[in-house]
């Protein structure tokens, strides 16, 4: 089932925290809502649950309006950041609550609880109490009960906050397996870039309660709609440069106090003696071997080994910095004269009054 | 190498319990063992040269006192009842109070009120709102035309035991509401996310998310209430002297007139021996029955 929010508001007395959400996340689709905290994405997630009144706007389930809709009619099951399991009551009890609640005959609750348990492999936990089970157990648990009803919708609230690295990485995986197999429609909140790219169909940015940019993990770090979206998404962070779109010789060239560089045709969208803010991040960029014909050249003010990889972060001027992601293997020390090799096709240009993206 | 006056941390550690130690061997442990004493000897104040060991003969006496046991089945009465009015008003006042409205910590202040107040000015207070004639409960009543004759409340035997649990109630819910409260500030609110989810009615959360999260300081809270109730004295001394006739009598107040109007110190404490023992025992049943700890026992 599709669910549509149409032109939502939500305050809360004075402090507006969404303002006009218009989204549509598609039936059986993964959609997250990612953004940094207090930017309202949470609020949002518990309006379609029916935990929070709708100030203004309406949101379909289908072509179904379900504002006024208690949460219990809404079909929908919900994970949260705490588990908010029953503590008082066993694992078995727990993922049946729902159906108890709704008064479905034992043997097809016990049949249920046992179809679930035996797809999150949690059978043999069935007769614990959740003070006993460790953070993955207890998130398994918050899963089943979720799924235990087959909901139309599934709602999760940053699901994977409260786990170890290690166990996080593997959850995503299953997550989105469960996803797969389950064929629900899933509603994901995050502020981890990398649970929501390597999780969803579509990603819908948030920041200050308004949806920066709705599209797919792709998109939205290859095609930044504006600034925030663009320094949000992706490890280590964009490289922003200041400056402006000028022609020289004929073509249009971006200049900064550092460097001059030439803009692929067309790249610059007409952007011609406006202030633009050039993004480029880091993978992007290359260590040129002799500086001396580099565009843009600089020394090397620190070196962070990842592993496979290291960043080097080039001084420019006047405690200007570029990150340059390059292989671990590259040689370079602090202190080296380096240049800097862009690739005109992989960078990208924003307005730097609105923070829009230019393009042609 | 140390300085000599340098105290090892054994030794400071004794030094900071030394004081209550001291105390508690003076204002408690010694009265107790003094009082356990007196049980077993004949001791009337006035004639101290004559106290002499007399056994169980004071057990012997109060087992054999009817007076004895209809305080005690009073005093069971009393405290039940106060026990279970208590806790039901106070959870619920508890509940009201932990709604986030403008102003509820005026409320939330105003419930100390019957728990600061001294007894014996709540005693007279209440004698008076309870004066048959110019009490304002009976004014009330009449006034709003549920009774037409004035009730005796504390001259009638039944009135006056519902008269002091009245009291009671009264002057100690404060507590078991603060317990309460501070107890459902703590109850993560996710959980009641999760329960209407799941489709949990008003009734069902209160069932399956509250009332087990108030299970273990209710325990608690029912425990030292009942043994503080059981025990109370000058509640029902100031509000009816146990009257009218024995009527109101509990066991503390059974073993003050044996003590001090009958002169029978031994009875006295022997009663307060009894009471001790009933109350440990009681208390040792009552929390392994009601599985107190379990969860921190288990994991």
């Amino acid at each position: 089932m599709d669910v549509k929010l149409e032109r939502i508001n939500k305050n809360f007395g004075a402090v507006q925290v969404l303002k006009d959400i218009d989204l549509v996340f598609p039936s059986r689709k993964f959609v997250t809502l990612l953004g940094p905290s207090g930017c309202g994405k949470t609020t949002l997630l518990r309006m379609i649950a029916g935990l929070e009144p709708v100030t203004a706007g309406a949101i379909r389930f289908g072509d179904r309006v379900i504002n006024e809709l208690a949460p219990r009619d809404r079909n929908i099951a919900m994970v949260f950041q705490s588990y908010a399991l029953y503590p008082q009551m066993t694992v078995r009890r727990n993922l049946g609550y729902g159906l108890r609640v709704r008064k479905t005959p034992q043997a097809e609750m016990d049949a249920a609880v046992e179809r679930v348990a035996g797809i999150l492999e949690i059978s043999h936990l069935l007769d614990r109490k959740p003070g006993q089970l460790s953070g993955g157990q207890r998130q398994r648990v918050a899963l089943g009960r979720a799924m235990v009803r087959q909901p139309d919708i599934f709602l999760m609230d940053e699901p994977l906050s409260n786990l170890d690295a290690k166990l996080r990485v593997t959850m995503r995986a299953e997550l989105r397996r469960f996803h797969l197999d389950l064929g629900a429609t899933t509603i994901y909140v995050t502020h981890d870039q990398l649970e929501a790219m390597t999780m969803s169909d579509m990603i819908a940015v948030m920041h200050g309660g308004i949806v920066q940019q709705f599209g797919s993990p792709g998109d939205v770090y290859s095609r930044p709609a504006n600034l925030f979206v663009a320094g949000f998404i992706g490890s280590p962070p964009m490289n922003f440069v200041t400056g402006a779109v000028a022609a020289s010789n004929g073509q249009a060239a971006f200049k900064s106090p550092d460097f001059t560089l030439e803009l692929a045709n067309g790249s610059a969208g007409g952007a011609q003696a406006r202030e633009v803010v050039l993004g480029v991040r880091p993978q992007d960029l290359t260590l040129v071997q002799n500086p001396e014909t580099a565009p843009v050249r600089g020394r090397v003010w620190v070196v962070e080994l990842l592993g496979s990889e290291k960043l080097v972060e080039v001084m420019l001027g006047d405690r200007r910095r570029l990150t340059v992601q390059v292989r671990a293997e590259t040689p370079v020390s602090v202190d080296d004269e380096v240049g800097v090799g862009f690739d005109p096709q992989r960078i990208h240009l924003f307005d730097a009054k609105s923070g829009i993206a230019l393009r042609s | 190498m140390r300085p000599s006056y340098t105290l090892s941390d054994r030794t400071v550690g004794l030094l900071f319990i030394a004081p209550f130690v001291t105390a508690a061997l003076f204002f408690m442990i010694y009265p107790v063992a003094e009082a356990i004493r007196m049980a077993f000897y004949s001791y009337n104040p006035l004639r101290p040269e004559l106290s002499t060991f007399v056994g169980l003969a004071n057990f012997e006496y109060i087992f054999r006192d009817p007076l004895f046991w209809d305080s005690f089945w009073q005093a069971t009465v009393w405290t039940f009842l106060s026990i279970v009015f208590q806790t039901v008003f106070g959870v619920g006042i508890a509940m009201l109070l932990h709604q986030a409205l403008a102003g509820m910590a005026i409320f939330r202040g105003l419930l100390l009120f019957p728990y600061i107040v001294p007894t014996v000015v709540i005693a007279l207070i209440w004698r008076w709102i309870f004066n048959p004639e110019i009490g304002v409960v009976n004014h009330a009543l009449q006034g709003a035309g549920l009774i037409n004759e004035p009730i005796y409340w504390l001259s009638t035997p039944s009135m006056a035991m519902a008269s002091t649990i009245m009291l009671n109630v009264w002057k100690y819910m404060p507590f078991v509401v603060i317990c309460v409260l501070a107890r459902l500030q703590t109850v993560p609110l996710e959980l009641y996310d999760a329960a209407k989810v799941d489709g949990a009615g008003i009734v069902r959360r209160f069932l399956d998310v509250t009332l087990p999260q108030l299970k273990e300081v209710l325990i608690v809270v029912i425990v030292f209430r009942t043994i503080w109730t059981f025990n109370k004295f000058e509640e029902i001394y100031l509000l009816t002297k146990g009257g009218p006739g024995t009527s109101t009598f509990n066991l503390a107040v059974y073993s003050f007139e044996q003590s001090i109007a009958n002169l029978r110190l031994g009875v006295g404490a022997a009663t307060g021996v009894v009471m001790m023992v009933m109350l440990s025992l009681g208390s040792i049943i009552y929390l392994r029955v009601s599985g107190f700890g379990e969860d921190e026992r288990a994991s």
